[in-house]
């Protein structure tokens, strides 16, 4: 029956997606454990409560990879530790494809910085299944402050009350690395949550923030708060007038990536069986409109090259934090 | 004022699921306000996970009617065996009781329906005018504000607790200390984690509060099993008569402004209002000596009060996400549980949910009054369910529910350990109110306190510089003060106590916790106010 399906599966990604078929040979082929894959339901675990971003992105990926394997995809929220806590269970997880998690690059790349030794989640535990997309952070001010880029901002001479969306985020990070690269001080404010850092930022509390685009944009369009650079070396294109700190003259490149992650040791029939399925998901209206509506940035792509990435980044960080002498702590 | 939201609110709430959730609520609440122990902090803490899967505004429309019912069913236990199952029904007792030994059960019931009626639709209509206003100046609370109110709240809930003051600072200090577990939000450094990545986020609020509320209540009244009194056969004419309606209206108007007043303080709610509203009638009264007696004004005005502060007790947590009592702090947590974190954009950005849930409450108090009545008889059936049927199974529905909230075991794990502390805690005489309040407000105090000395670059006179956080650092010496005042007086002239003074001060005489078990309605008040024997 399983086995029906998921023939039936491989046949309607081919036709869905000719070129991504390619990878698909050996789906049928492979080892014993493959084969039976999939032996019903693949729990896709969030690291995140239910309602945020990265629970969003599950929930609109569960549906059409459901549809496509023919079997239930639920979503489970299993918060704590910036998704470490799932994280270290899906580790111990069978190592067959019926075990997933939605990981983010930032758990990898720079909670790592910060947290104790035994804490640190090393890609070296997971295989990587694919890519699904970028989310970028915007450095936004009050519009009461008349500022209307990072220019004025350094204008205006006075120490600069940033708020972060807690300790060992990509929030925090791209405004240590920013204001220890400019003639401004910077006063590092954590929040809990981009919304309490929202709320802040709009009630004058703090004077700027670094927020994903996704819980900006409503403010942004409101007129509210006033977008002065996006953290991402390309120009995002849901904000195509707003510079990049590259384009400005700034080391920051900080994004927000996640990827699809199962345990080590997962064959790679099964990968590669699962990569196909989320591809076709990738492909279809819902999950692009979604996307779009959710202003995300694909990143597609596959396994090696999200470990590829991730690695260079936390490298990357890694030596800017030292080059820059930052203490990402909070210098509270 | 915008209108269109409320009208939509409306909407929201003529849905068949809404209505329908809105009813459950309504009478789940009055069912646990007529089983004495299980009070609502418990039962919503027990039903949290219910929720997960439904609307966030359904669910909240639910919880509130537990929150509400139950002021209303607290009454019936009150008048007819003279067992409050609320905390806020104490001092119903003392005139209900002897109203129904006088044949006049059914007036008294009838009078707090109404009153409990006129009260909560009072409040709602005075939280949809002053709601939008507090909120619309919401984002001028800060760090600083912010620390200011949850240091309000803690001291008063503190000093509001049961008779003795010192084992509710205790329970509170136990509780701000639970609030420092896990890893600090500003250096990264762990704290009370033991390299356990379950509690590096710290302790989390439901499994506390389902442990001290939900599972130590079941396991106290298991202990508990007292014989009860036999109900009158018959409740006779809940009608009030036109001359018990005229004698009650002044009340009624007068609980309704006291509860609307009280809810809203951190710390007060329904059974500091319901304690102020009775005293301020006997106070007024012309004829003090009825009062323990049946007279009408001392169910009348405990009853409104109760309800109307209910209701506004909500407005600190859906304009600010300070929640206001225990019974708040479990809802709060069930808005966090659906992703919604209740504050200053609340009634902006989730108009339909705030909206949804204040118009609600107009239908539930409809269906209370309805139902009150009708049911009577039923609810005191079921307080003859053996208690060895219901607890195993409510305990099984704890902790399996527990378990789906976060998927963790974890969790399982911290309701036994939180339900056998607040078990012993109660059985010390600690009430469990002020720990689960100091745990929520503890964190809020810290990060805000952190927040707001980053803000000020360590300058201390900051909190009293800025217009909102000094007028509130000047309530906080006021209240502090103010006990201090009242001994000094009381030392001066020995005046007879028994009039609370309806401002929110801490009352010198006993006061029940907030989701305190009434099995033991407050001895030193019963002993003031002369209950019948």
């Amino acid at each position: 029956m399983n086995h029906h399906r998921l023939v039936h599966g491989v046949a309607a990604i081919s036709a869905g997606a000719a070129a991504l078929s390619l990878t698909a040979c050996g789906g049928n082929l492979g080892g014993s454990s493959a084969e039976d894959f999939p032996n019903g339901a693949i729990n896709l675990t969030v690291g995140q409560d239910a309602g945020g971003s990265t629970d969003l992105i599950a929930r609109a990926l569960a549906e059409p990879v459901s549809d496509d394997l023919g079997v239930p995809v639920p979503v489970m929220n299993k918060p704590g530790a910036n998704g470490a806590l799932a994280a270290q269970t899906l580790a111990g997880e069978n190592a067959d494809g019926q075990n997933l998690m939605v990981i983010n690059a930032s758990l990898i790349a720079i909670t790592s910085l910060v947290v104790g030794e035994d804490e640190v989640v090393s890609l070296d535990d997971y295989e990587i299944v694919t890519g699904i997309s970028q989310d970028d952070y915007v450095l936004v001010a009050n519009a009461d402050s008349g500022w209307e880029s990072f220019e004025d901002l350094e204008g205006s001479g006075q120490t600069v009350d940033f708020a972060t969306t807690g300790v060992g985020t990509g929030s925090q990070l791209s405004q240590e690395l920013l204001f220890n690269q400019t003639e401004v001080d910077g006063n590092d404010v954590p929040f809990d949550g981009g919304s309490p850092a929202l709320t802040a930022l709009l009630g004058n509390q703090v004077d700027v923030t670094s927020i994903q685009l996704g819980e900006a944009y409503p403010q942004i369009q409101a007129g509210e708060i006033v977008p002065l650079m996006v953290f991402s070396t390309d120009r995002n294109q849901y904000l195509e007038d707003v510079p990049t700190a590259t384009e400005l003259g700034y080391e920051v490149p900080v994004a927000q990536y996640r990827a699809i992650a199962a345990p080590k040791g997962t064959p790679q029939e099964t990968i590669d069986t699962l990569k196909e399925s989320f591809d076709a998901a990738f492909e279809t209206q819902a999950y692009q409109d979604f996307n779009t509506n959710a202003l995300l940035t694909p990143y597609q792509v596959d396994g090696d090259e999200v470990v590829a990435d991730w690695t260079e980044q936390r490298e990357t960080y890694e030596a800017l934090i030292a080059e820059y002498g930052i203490d990402m702590g909070g210098d509270a | 004022m915008d209108i269109a939201p409320v009208i939509d609110g409306f909407g929201v709430v003529l849905q068949p699921e809404n209505l329908l959730y809105c009813l459950i609520g309504v009478v789940v609440g009055m069912l646990v306000g007529v089983l004495p122990g299980l009070g609502p902090a418990a039962t919503i803490a027990i039903l949290l996970p219910l929720t997960f899967n439904v609307e966030p505004v359904t669910a909240i429309i639910m919880l509130a009617g537990i929150f509400y019912g139950a002021q209303y069913g607290g009454t019936i236990t009150s008048v007819l065996l003279r067992l409050p199952g609320e905390a806020s029904s104490v001092v119903t007792v003392f005139d209900g009781y002897a109203l129904a030994r006088q044949g006049k059960a059914g007036t008294a019931l009838g009078i707090a329906a109404i009153g409990s009626f006129v009260g909560g639709t009072v409040s709602i209509i005075a939280l949809t005018l002053v709601a939008p206003f507090i909120a619309s100046f919401a984002l001028d609370f800060g760090p600083p504000e912010y620390t200011m109110l949850a240091l309000l709240g803690i001291l008063l809930v503190a000093a509001v607790g049961n008779g003795s003051r010192t084992k509710a600072f205790v329970a509170a200090g136990i509780g701000l200390l639970l609030a420092t577990v896990g890893r600090d939000g500003f250096t990264g450094a762990e704290r009370f984690t033991f390299d356990s990545l379950s509690m590096a986020d710290g302790l989390d609020f439901v499994p506390i509060a389902m442990g001290i509320f939900g599972l130590a209540e079941i396991l106290h009244s298991l202990e508990n099993r007292e014989k009860l009194a036999k109900p009158p056969a018959k409740v006779s004419n809940p009608w009030p008569s036109r001359s018990d309606l005229k004698q009650s209206s002044g009340a009624i108007g007068r609980g309704s402004v006291i509860g609307f007043v009280l809810g809203i303080l951190p710390g007060g709610g329904a059974v500091l209002s319901s304690l102020a509203a009775y005293g301020l009638e006997k106070k007024r009264s012309r004829t003090p000596e009825r009062f323990g007696k049946g007279a009408i004004e001392g169910v009348a005005a405990p009853e409104t009060a109760n309800n109307a502060a209910a209701t506004s007790s909500f407005i600190p947590l859906l304009t600010l996400g300070i929640p206001a009592n225990a019974t708040i702090a479990v809802i709060f947590g069930a808005l966090l549980i659906q992703g919604i974190t209740p504050g200053p954009g609340l009634v902006e950005d989730h108009p339909d949910l705030f909206w949804g849930v204040v118009n609600s409450m107009y239908i539930g108090n409809l269906l209370l009054l309805m139902m009150s009545i009708p049911l009577v008889g039923l609810f005191v059936k079921i307080l003859t369910v053996r208690a060895s049927i219901m607890a195993p199974i409510t305990v099984l529905i704890t902790l399996i529910g527990v378990y789906t909230v976060n998927n963790n075991s974890f969790d399982i794990v911290l309701v036994i350990v939180f339900g056998v502390l607040g078990y012993l805690m109660k059985k010390a005489g600690f009430e469990p109110g002020p720990l689960v309040l100091a745990f929520v407000l503890g964190s809020l105090l810290e990060s805000n306190a952190r927040r707001s000395l980053i803000l000020f670059d360590g300058d201390v006179a900051g909190f009293a510089t800025r217009p909102i956080s000094g007028t509130l650092l000047a309530v906080l010496v006021v209240v502090l003060a103010l006990p201090l005042l009242g001994l000094l007086l009381r030392r001066d002239r020995r005046t007879p106590s028994g009039g609370i003074a309806p401002g929110g001060g801490p009352t010198p005489g006993g006061t029940p916790a907030p989701d305190g078990t009434p099995t033991d309605p407050a001895p030193e008040a019963r002993s003031k106010e002369e209950a019948p024997s």
